[in-house]
């Protein structure tokens, strides 16, 4: 029974969680913002197919080129896209902070753990190189038997752009008014994809609803669906 | 001759009686501080175009429904003027349109069908163009026509106001992802003091709320007004309730009273705020829905539009950025009204004019300065003779005074009846990098 193992772990990391203590990696001590709301408790709802996630190169902290398929299929796939120079509080560093928070959750429930991944793909190829994001991971990247996270660029826009187009993660360009030349601004929106073990995309979070809180609820939402157990009780929650 | 060419006063009057009101409108989501919280690239400068929706009329251009956009750049030399229009191919009363999440695309549909076009407004601002039509909406829901399309993060949720099996006012919504494929399904509640009526759509995303309203089905709003008027039956079949439905779940978790069909919802903006504003066609008044002291969520009428037993009839409405101000149209009387909406208790009405011999549509732009209006509610609703006015009218808004900046004769353009609009600029060109 997922519900009952994951409120059983949950019992002593979910505490520190709720209590919004800064994650356990040390990279970031800024707590996510805030929740106004109570979300729907986990498998009280449905996380529609909305498409399958698309696929192309990628490149490892290592400069190796795989399939991103390799890093969204067989289990559950919490994928931002940023990019390391970003400062806008409510683009990728919010994305980071939430994803802070919730490895040690994930890592701490025996339910899920083994079952999530986290991936980070830099929609910024010219400047975020292998080594530009192997340092922006720094021991986020670790074999602890924590939860696996995986820090991607791409070779070129060239090969980045099918993916971010496909995705739905727009980048615009503007003048650059000094040259007059098109430069490329990178798009401060953001959208965090939730995929399942069979690819498909079933929730894109934007900065409202991307919150450790809403996520693990959705995430525990399709282990549920996955096992084809029903709602988590109240009691297996405590 | 405003009324009189449908009803008498009598036979108005006791419609009145019967449904708490009279008639209804139709339209929705507008202008640049109306737009769905997911759409980040809001215009806050100087709107470069507006783009209009308008409904075919038979003989008039191709009689079809069509994409029309202004230049209302007063730096521009084609300021006030059309400068493109695209065509959907066929008549559809065309209605309401609303932007993807990344504003790249209008998805704008009509009422007759099931159909939605998207357009494509990203790579030439100036020139939109029809890159997609889903066919698809009524064979998976069972929904007819599509009215309130908002945008949700790679999706968009679609309000529809009727169902092809009886073409009343039973319906729901539809989610699609934004590349035209449907999701899933969600019909308006039943139960609990649902009436399954559907209208507009609006997101309180800081709540988890989704705030829904209700209007009438196919089988009224594509009658001729004074045929639905006059008919008590049909006069019963309007919506009397909002729904407040757990955003996340999709799911209704209260239905509240709100009678006399209430119309397009607007939630403030500001972030201190946590309340929405309609306003009731039929009864002419505006309600506010916020929660009370225990968290439960409560409508409550709270204003007066005109003198209701003239039958005003409040169709569009637009917020201004900061929550204290609301222009509504009222579109019997022509008139555009601006309600003080500092305490959202009791709004009061500081300003009125005369803006057309029907008017219907309302947008603003984001700083308030800018106001633009339209005249068509729906093709058999619209006034005949000379008070058949189509128009887009720009006006300048110094916070006393609506001062008209420009106006484009829909019908000496052979363009249609101009209905909703939404703001364009040309720095939202997208050029992707291949």
């Amino acid at each position: 029974m997922i519900g009952r193992a994951v409120g059983a772990a949950r019992a002593v990391a979910l505490l520190a969680w709720l209590a919004w203590a800064p994650a356990a990696s040390g990279h970031d001590a800024e707590r996510p913002p805030g929740l106004d709301f109570d979300p729907p408790r986990p498998g009280s709802y449905t996380l529609h197919r909305i498409m399958a996630a698309p696929d192309g190169l990628v490149l490892g902290v290592d400069g190796r080129a795989r399939r991103l398929s390799g890093f969204t299929r067989d289990r559950v796939t919490l994928l931002g896209f940023i990019y390391t120079s970003c400062v806008d509080p409510d683009g990728c560093p919010l994305a980071s902070r939430v994803f802070d928070a919730l490895a040690p959750t994930i890592a701490a429930a025996p339910a899920l753990r083994g079952r999530v991944r986290l991936v980070t793909l830099s929609f910024d190829p010219a400047r975020d190189s292998p080594a530009v994001m192997r340092r922006y991971a720094g021991s986020r990247v670790s074999d602890d038997g924590g939860v696996p996270w995986y820090f991607l660029t791409t070779r070129s826009a060239r090969e980045l752009m099918p993916l971010v187009e496909a995705f739905g993660q727009d980048i615009r360009y503007s003048v650059d008014k000094s040259s007059g030349k098109p430069r490329r601004e990178l798009s401060h929106v953001l959208k965090v994809f939730l995929i399942d073990p069979a690819g498909f995309i079933r929730e894109i979070y934007s900065s409202t609803f991307l919150h450790p809180k809403t996520v693990l609820n959705d995430i525990e939402t399709l282990l549920l669906e996955q096992r084809g157990e029903p709602e988590m009780s109240a009691a297996g929650r405590r | 001759m405003i009324l009189s060419r449908w009803f008498s006063k009598r036979t108005l009057a006791a419609a009145v009686a019967v449904l708490v009101g009279a008639v209804s409108a139709g339209s929705a989501t507008a202008d640049e501080t109306c737009n769905s919280p997911y759409i980040a690239k809001l215009i806050k400068g100087q709107e470069d175009y507006v783009y209009v929706w308008a409904l075919g009329v038979e003989g008039l251009g191709d009689g079809a429904d069509k994409l029309v956009t202004v230049d209302v750049n007063p730096k521009s030399k084609s300021y006030g003027k059309v400068i493109h229009s695209v065509s959907a191919g066929s008549r559809g009363e065309a209605h309401h349109m609303g932007f993807t999440d990344d504003r790249r695309f209008i998805w704008a549909g009509g009422l007759a069908e099931a159909k939605i076009n998207v357009f494509d407004i990203a790579t030439d601002p100036a020139k939109p163009k029809l890159v997609n039509t889903i066919t698809d909406l009524a064979d998976k829901t069972g929904y007819l026509g599509p009215h309130t399309y908002y945008a949700m993060p790679g999706r968009m949720l679609i309000q529809a106001l009727s169902n092809t099996k009886d073409k009343g006012g039973v319906t729901g919504m539809a989610l699609y992802n934004n590349k035209g494929e449907f999701i899933a399904s969600y019909p308006m509640p039943t139960d609990g003091g649902g009436d399954g009526y559907g209208y507009d759509l609006a997101v309180n995303a800081k709540k988890n709320v989704l705030l829904t309203s209700s209007f009438t089905g196919y089988a009224n709003y594509m009658r001729p007004l004074g045929d639905v008027v006059k008919d008590g039956e049909a006069m019963k079949r309007f919506g009397s309730t909002m729904v407040i439905w757990d955003l996340k779940a999709m799911k209704p978790k209260q239905v509240l009273s709100v009678p006399g069909a209430p119309l397009e919802i607007r939630w403030s903006l500001n972030p201190k705020d946590n309340w929405a504003v309609t306003a009731a066609a039929l009864t002419s008044k505006i309600w506010l829905v916020k929660p009370d002291g225990k968290g439960a969520w409560q409508a409550k009428e709270v204003a007066t539009i005109g003198d209701p037993a003239k039958i005003p009839l409040p169709v569009d409405i637009s917020i201004t950025r900061d929550g204290k101000g609301l222009w509504v149209n009222t579109f019997m009387d022509g008139k555009t009204r601006y309600f003080d909406l500092t305490n959202p208790e009791a709004p009061k009405q500081t300003y009125e004019k005369v803006t057309g011999k029907q008017v219907n549509m309302i947008s603003q732009s984001w700083d308030g300065k800018r106001v633009y209006i339209t005249s068509s509610l729906l093709a058999n609703w619209d006034k005949g003779g000379d008070d058949n006015e189509q128009f887009l009218r720009g006006f300048a808004w110094d916070g006393k005074e609506l001062k008209p900046t420009f106006e484009v004769d829909f019908t000496k353009e052979k363009l249609g009846r101009a209905h909703h609009m939404k703001l364009g600029s040309k720095a939202l060109r997208t050029a992707a990098a291949r």
